[in-house]
């Protein structure tokens, strides 16, 4: 009876319905003993990663590049995905200058969370460095606008100085002015941003916001002899010498040592002594200064003698405003350039004329010449 | 109205008593267990429960590797020359302990044992093969031996299929299946790429493409890559660098690197067949220090400035496809690779052959591509996507497996853009190394071990006969069964053979003696039509093409078998016969 029963139970065991219920129930225990080993496992990776990752920290912080990368590699052995690991290795292999390697991490990171703002950060920074102007400048733009975790604006900021730094030197100012416009409204009347907003203004070549933030600089501190300095030349490449002066006294007051602003303020000063369509001159001080003008003006035009054969037009130019100048030469008197307001507009028009040929033939002018071409431009003739 | 209608219909058959049915016949039921658990359907679960538990144990697989590397090795990649001297040595004579004395079969690496499963042994491999290759293997890999965990992997799958197949009491023809079920799971797992794993198996274990065992095969390998991921994440193995081809005159770059792959493969294979009969024709005791030895070696590369020959090496792949090393190191890393494999695996150390098969790949394909990238920095691209095209390269020339080659290197990273590099790489690779040595390692080492095993690649590379290469041009007439009988003895007066091919009306053929017209004409039959006097079964036909193999089902029963054109099977493009044919297979076999 019992070999019967023994029988029946090794019969069902044998049916495939019931071998596949217990394969099942096989199947769960060995799931459920793999969850409990996979979660020490990645419990004991984690640990390790993140005791690797905090050497690599601390070794980034004191600038050791070498020893935070292999930290960093041996974490990511732990955890090859985790976000910050990656991170951290890309910022030091930057710091080993291995840019490559470093921008496969982060690109792997960009694709992972396309808006973070530090690592679009150092994408620009590393496709700059490999001179990729157009993706730098994609990757500014997106660091600009994209999330950072802390500090939003002051880290907004300043990627948005490094974009301009970049424009600035591959020479695209019309962008750079552009952005520079953005950020001056954004950092309302901190002195400091509004200095450097000033300086990367006047490399643009756009004096009047340079000026303009100068100015708001200088509200906040009067004394500041770089504000003044910076703001003396705006105002002089703007033609405001009077204003350049003013600018340029203060910051040579303040500077002695600033011999740039020196030679600008002298510069300043000669303009304002030599312009002779100044406010407030009398008849005879301007007669005067027409004079002298048209002395400086054929003493340059001798100087840069130009044979006709060395330059065929240009020495034609020059014969012909030689001879003008020749001409005009007897009437060159005090007595009759005050009976004669006309004629001090023609001589000055001359005198204009001539120092414009003169420093393309015979170079940049430098002392009463330059001044005279200075005045010439803002007179616009 | 009708809606109302329909709602009585349902009430009403909501409350009509169903009819009793009466009790199925015993042998009514038998028969519809029969057809729910078919064995091919049955086949077909099991291959899911394969899939599971075998990604289950390679998940075992890699939690065992990576505590015995922490254990032996230490936590950081940075490790201290004792531990580079002693845990390589000191796990081997573990391991070669643990194999002469309890687990002999689980040397190598694990696909010829499983074809041996298949071809040999009727699927049957034994579960402590599983246990103790599970062991050593993890031992081996994770102390520093230059081995991966593939081989092994798809060893353990195939074993564990073998058993559930034994549990599960399968026929003899499924148990033969049961094992590259196992294996594809196992490599699949192993891989993290189902379908290299699924052509792998196909091309080298099975040989062959059957819709029952392709079913069975995907759903183990799919089912042991969900369970792998479920646990260790869907990352892949690598970082892919960006692949770029910069311009199609780089080809030419790739042309080269599959020439540099060619030889390596060659090198490679040439020393583990040279050096693995040397190792087994040593004493007996010298065995259980020869995995110590080679393991004892590799500490010794390691201590010289290349750690990273050690274990499988992925981690350092990785970093050769972005451009962490000189091209000059790569092609060192390479070359020490090769030899720390060769210590490893010829001392019978059980491991792998995958992963340093693409180990050595990807440094040769990086080294290439960094060296012509220095050379010629304006005509080829980043030397990552060559270390990504070398994998495939030494895996289509040393492992022979150019399919898988082509598909893994697409699965692994993902982009289509690369398939032309690497066809063109794999090519020249697998067709020097073929032409330089013509057997592929896997055969080379089943011979070595006295065992004889079908070579897939022989199989693909053999010359198949066809029929038109014994078929005959027809001198004799045809008649055709419109004819009376006497014109057909008229032309078959004329016929120097006695057998005559008749063209039957509308289509098919049959044969008629000259004794048998002959006899229909004395029976008075001459001005009847010779169709209607022709037995009923028809002679069957053959087409040019067809395998000549195909032939010998016919001609002992049919002295003239007619060869018809495919788009006119009234068109006779010639004969074959018994006599045909085996002349053919005669010459054939003279070579």
């Amino acid at each position: 009876m019992a070999e019967r029963r023994h029988f029946n139970v090794r019969y069902y065991l044998r049916q495939q319905p019931v071998m596949l219920a217990m394969l099942s129930a096989a199947l769960v225990v060995f799931f459920l003993f793999v969850t409990g080993l996979s979660q020490v496992y990645h419990a004991q990776r984690q640990a390790l990663g993140n005791r690797w990752f905090n050497r690599g920290v601390a070794d980034l912080n004191s600038k050791n590049f070498a020893a935070a990368v292999t930290e960093f590699r041996t974490a990511m052995l732990y955890s090859r995905d985790d976000y910050q690991y990656q991170l951290s290795l890309a910022q030091a292999l930057i710091g080993m200058n291995h840019g490559g390697e470093a921008s496969a991490y982060l690109r792997n990171l960009w694709d992972r969370e396309p808006e973070d703002g530090l690592v679009n950060l150092e994408l620009a920074r590393i496709a700059a460095q490999q001179r990729q102007t157009k993706e730098a400048v994609r990757y500014y733009h997106d660091a600009v606008y994209a999330a950072w975790p802390a500090d939003q604006e002051s880290t907004r900021r300043d990627a948005r100085f490094e974009l301009i730094e970049l424009l600035l030197k591959i020479g695209d100012k019309a962008q750079a002015q552009a952005e520079l416009i953005a950020l001056s409204e954004n950092v309302g009347d901190d002195p400091t941003q509004q200095e450097r907003i000033g300086d990367l203004f006047l490399r643009a070549q756009d004096y009047d916001h340079a000026l303009a933030a100068y100015r708001v600089s200088l509200k906040s501190d009067r004394h500041n002899e770089a504000d003044l300095a910076g703001a003396g030349y705006a105002a002089f490449q703007l033609g405001q010498y009077s204003l350049a002066e003013h600018y340029l006294e203060a910051a040579v007051a303040y500077d002695a040592k600033d011999t740039q602003s020196a030679d600008r303020l002298k510069m300043t000063e000669m303009v304002l002594h030599m312009d002779p369509f100044r406010r407030q001159l009398s008849a005879s001080e301007r007669s005067k200064v027409v004079v002298e003008a048209f002395t400086t003006a054929g003493q340059r035009l001798k100087a840069c003698a130009v044979p006709k054969s060395a330059s065929p037009q240009g020495g034609t130019a020059q014969t012909s405003l030689a001879d003008e100048w020749a001409a005009m030469k007897p009437k060159m008197t005090e007595t009759r350039l005050r009976e004669n307001p006309d004629l001090v507009d023609s001589a000055m028009d001359l005198v204009f004329r001539i120092e414009r040929q003169t420093s393309i033939l015979c170079g940049s002018p430098t002392g009463p010449d330059m001044a005279l071409l200075l005045i010439a431009k803002s007179q616009g003739s | 109205m009708d809606l109302q209608s329909n709602a009585e219909t349902e009430v009403l058959v909501e409350k009509r008593p169903l009819p009793t049915q009466p009790p199925m016949p015993v042998s009514n039921r038998k028969a519809l267990w029969r057809t729910v658990f078919r064995e091919d359907r049955f086949f077909l679960v099991l291959s899911v429960f394969i899939g599971i538990f075998s990604g289950l144990s390679v998940v075992c697989f890699r939690f065992a590797i990576d505590w015995a590397r922490l254990y032996l090795l230490g936590t950081g990649t940075v490790l201290s020359t004792s531990r580079l001297l002693l845990a390589p040595s000191l796990a081997g004579l573990v391991i070669a302990f643990l194999v002469i004395h309890f687990f002999p079969a689980t040397r190598g690496s694990g696909v010829n044992q499983t074809k041996a499963a298949l071809y040999i042994y009727n699927g049957h491999i034994p579960f402590r093969t599983a246990i103790g290759k599970f062991i050593t293997a993890a031992l081996a890999i994770g102390s520093g031996h230059s081995l991966g965990p593939e081989d092994p992997s798809l060893q353990i799958g195939a074993c564990l299929a073998s058993v559930l197949g034994r549990k599960m009491r399968l026929s003899r023809d499924r148990m033969r299946l049961i094992a590259p079920v196992g294996a594809a799971a196992g490599l699949a797992a192993a891989f993290n790429a189902p379908i290299s794993a699924v052509l792998f198996v196909i091309e080298e274990v099975i040989g062959r493409w059957t819709a029952g065992i392709l079913g069975s095969v995907v759903l183990s390998a799919v089912s042991s890559v969900v369970v792998m991921r479920w646990f260790l994440g869907s990352e892949s193995l690598f970082r892919i660098p960006a692949v770029e081809l910069k311009r199609p005159s780089e080809l030419l770059a790739y042309a080269i690197l599959g020439v540099a792959g060619g030889l390596a493969s060659v090198a490679f294979s040439s020393g583990i067949t040279t050096l693995r009969p040397w190792c087994k024709s040593l004493p007996r005791w010298t065995q259980y220090f020869q995995p110590a030895v080679a393991g004892l070696l590799i500490g010794v590369i390691a201590i010289l400035g290349f750690p990273q020959v050690m274990g499988a090496g992925y981690e350092y792949m990785d970093q050769a496809m972005h451009g962490q090393f000189t091209w000059q190191f790569l092609a060192m890393l390479a070359v020490l690779k090769i030899i720390a494999t060769l210590l490893s695996f010829t001392s019978g150390t059980p491991g792998g052959m995958f992963a340093p098969t693409l180990f050595i790949g990807a440094m040769l394909g990086a080294a290439v591509g960094g060296a012509q990238h220095a050379l010629l920095p304006h005509l080829t691209g980043s030397p990552g996507t060559y270390a990504l095209v070398g994998m495939g390269v030494l895996f289509a020339g040393f492992l022979r497996a150019p399919m898988t080659s082509v598909f893994m290197v697409l699965e692994v990273s993902g982009n289509y853009s690369i398939i032309v590099p690497v066809i063109v790489a794999n090519t020249f690779a697998y067709v020097i190394a073929r032409g330089l040595q013509p057997i592929a390692i896997f055969d080379l080492l089943t011979r070595q071990d006295g065992l004889d095993l079908p070579s897939m690649e022989e199989q693909r590379e053999e010359d198949v006969l066809h029929v038109e290469d014994a078929m005959q041009a027809v001198e004799d007439p045809v008649l055709d069964a419109q004819e009376t009988v006497d014109q057909a003895l008229q032309q078959a007066g004329r016929a120097e053979s006695d057998q005559l091919l008749v063209r039957l009306s509308p289509s098919g053929w049959s044969t008629v003696t000259k004794q048998e017209l002959e006899s229909m004409a004395a029976q008075g039959k001459g001005a009847a039509n010779l169709g209607s006097l022709l037995p009923i079964l028809h002679v069957p036909y053959l087409h040019p093409d067809h395998p000549l193999e195909t032939a010998l089902r016919y001609v002992d029963r049919w002295p003239l078998v007619p060869v018809v054109s495919r788009a006119d099977f009234r068109q006779l493009e010639g004969i074959v016969s018994q006599r045909h044919v085996l002349d053919r297979y005669r010459e054939f076999g003279e070579g």
